[in-house]
């Protein structure tokens, strides 16, 4: 029988992980804030730890938790950040 | 087999892309739903899956059960490891000379067979995997029989494969839970009723599925509708597919958020669609299945489905669908679409992110003052009962008898509203506990703080029977940043 597929059945290819690093050391780590209460709690900790072993932050913080970041957001981590952690909440 | 070479095999996978299991080190564990020894496992099993697998041992949960039945014993049992779906009749298990379920196969780097434990056997696994693996009783169970070993015609009556068209549709994912019509090429075709079937109304997230009317098409057929319900359909995709609905949140929050679509205009007497009596429940075939057609959309076609990306803590029954019309004929009041924009004329489809309704009986208020205010405390209480301002709309059906009553006492619509919010307020002291709001906790006891952002994020709507005085008040999708969108119906049919 021949069915219409009510899915895109296109297929996207995986997108290559980017290489790891061996150490924090010098690492400059993007700290996404998706706005969602306690979130910036979770993040100043982890800051705090990234810290201690050698490595920068920055933060930046989306307009709202439940829509996708904006290209701009994604443009910013991309040019600044070696690694990005990214804070989810409640 | 031990020593043996294995067969390479491709299975359907949980995780999406099917997955090839052709090289080793493997631990491959035969099981299905059907088999409690089998839960028994995967659930004694998961906690030292992740050991496993740090020591590069693949772990893969086969599952002689469709994909979704896979899926959810795996989350009942916390089972961290690959999820791969074998269907009848069973030819991976088959090469494998299975006999019984649960069965642990351990693959070597070279992609032979080492070893194998049948059935719940904690010291047998220890010693296959040298691991400590539990001391936890029972250490051993027998489990139940593979089901390859089944002779042909058991497998076709258990499952119907190639012989029940319904049930395939379940194979496949193509539902919602309940059985579907499949959308063969000839339904699709009268759905579409001409229409571009490649004509796309465009991307619908979190899959970022390119949505096609063929698509939209077979998801009405799925659900259910007649043809000439389609384009009462297709307004409520495109509404839902503007960026301002943020439909990517609602499909995936953890709240119990639906899409309620109202209908407006010509087109209800046109297709059938209820406003009167039951409007939100069973009993017509409109309102049900184009309500069911706009969540097969969101759910198949944006990748939104339940358990997998749709992770609504509690779900809620409308989430299958929830349609009604305004009963335009016998509210007192301008419908909806007018009051939106549209002509009375035009047939319109209005959508909103929203909780389940809640009912508010009331048969005895002796003022329009007073049933303002049950009806206002009602929808207090919706999203949880001392978060307030609420910031987001709430969708009442006024029952008739409400609705008169309020015209008979000389209320119109915008009189009602600006009086329930007026009513609504409360002092913030009485607010200051549990789950609230930063307004709230910041404000003076006695300040007085509004339910409502403003008095235009109460929607009234007129729906239900011409006896019983229960209305409705449908909680808000919150967080989503989500507007209430309306359509025109794109064609009459």
């Amino acid at each position: 029988m021949e069915y219409v597929s009510p899915f895109d059945e296109r297929r996207r290819a995986a997108e290559p992980l980017a290489p790891r690093r061996p150490t924090l050391e010098g690492a400059s780590v993007a700290l996404l804030d998706i706005n969602k209460r306690r979130g910036d709690e979770f993040l100043d900790r982890i800051q705090e730890l990234l810290h201690s072993r050698g490595a920068s932050t920055f933060r930046i913080t989306k307009e709202i938790f439940s829509k996708p970041a904006a290209p701009e957001i994604i443009r910013r981590i991309a040019n600044r950040g070696d690694l990005a952690v990214e804070g989810l909440a409640d | 087999m031990t020593n043996a070479t294995l067969p390479e095999f491709s299975l359907p996978s949980v995780a999406g892309a099917p997955v090839r299991l052709t090289d080793g080190p493997a631990l491959l564990l035969f099981v299905s739903e059907e088999c409690p020894t089998c839960t028994l496992t995967l659930r004694r099993l998961a906690p030292i899956v992740p050991s496993l697998s740090a020591t590069g041992l693949r772990v893969a949960a086969i599952f002689e059960d469709p994909l979704e039945v896979a899926a959810r014993v795996a989350r009942r049992t916390d089972f961290p490891g690959e999820v791969l779906s074998e269907s009848s009749p069973y030819d991976v298990s088959r090469a494998y000379s299975l006999v019984s379920l649960p069965t642990a196969v351990l693959i070597d780097g070279g992609g032979r067979e080492t070893g194998r434990v049948v059935g719940w056997d904690a010291p047998g696994l220890e010693a296959l995997l040298s691991v400590s693996v539990t001391s936890e009783p029972p250490l051993r169970k027998p489990g139940c029989a593979a089901k390859n070993t089944y002779d042909v015609e058991t497998l076709r009556a258990l499952d119907g494969a190639g012989l029940d068209e319904l049930e395939e549709m379940f194979e496949l994912g193509w539902t919602d839970g309940l059985p579907v019509i499949p959308p063969t090429a000839e339904r699709v075709r009268a759905m579409l009723g001409g229409h571009d079937r490649d004509e796309l109304l465009g991307e619908m997230a979190p899959s970022l599925a390119r949505v096609t009317l063929a698509r939209v098409a077979a998801c009405a057929v799925l659900a259910g509708c007649r043809p000439e319900y389609f384009p009462v359909v297709v307004a409520a995709v495109q509404a839902v597919l503007e960026p301002s609905f943020n439909i990517g949140g609602q499909a995936v929050t953890t709240q119990p958020c639906g899409q309620v679509v109202v209908v407006n205009g010509p087109v209800r007497e046109t297709i059938g669609l209820n406003g009167s009596v039951g409007a939100l429940g069973p009993g017509w075939r409109a309102n049900l299945t184009i309500g069911r057609a706009l969540r097969l959309v969101v759910s198949l076609t944006g990748g939104g489905f339940p358990g997998r990306l749709d992770r609504s803590t509690l779900g809620q029954p409308g989430k299958v669908g929830l349609c009604f019309a305004e009963d335009e004929e016998v509210s007192p009041w301008e419908p909806l679409h007018v009051s939106r924009g549209y002509e009375a004329r035009q047939s319109v489809v209005t959508v909103f992110g929203a909780d389940a309704p809640l009912s508010v009986s009331d048969h005895r208020s002796t003022s329009p003052l007073e049933l303002a205010r049950v009806l206002g405390d009602a929808a207090g209480a919706t999203w949880s009962p001392n978060w307030w301002p609420l910031g987001g709309t709430s969708l009442f059906a006024i029952c008739p008898e409400h609705a008169r009553s309020f015209h008979e006492w000389g209320w119109d619509k915008e009189r009602v509203r600006s009086e329930m919010f007026a009513a609504t307020r409360r002092p913030a002291g009485s607010l200051r506990w549990g789950e609230t709001t930063p307004l709230v906790g910041g404000a003076p006891d006695d300040q007085l703080v509004d339910k409502w952002d403003r008095p235009e994020d109460i929607v009234l709507v007129v729906a239900g029977g011409e006896a019983g005085r229960y209305s409705a008040v449908f909680g808000p999708c919150l967080g989503m940043d989500a507007t209430v969108i309306s359509k025109e119906v794109p064609w009459s049919t």
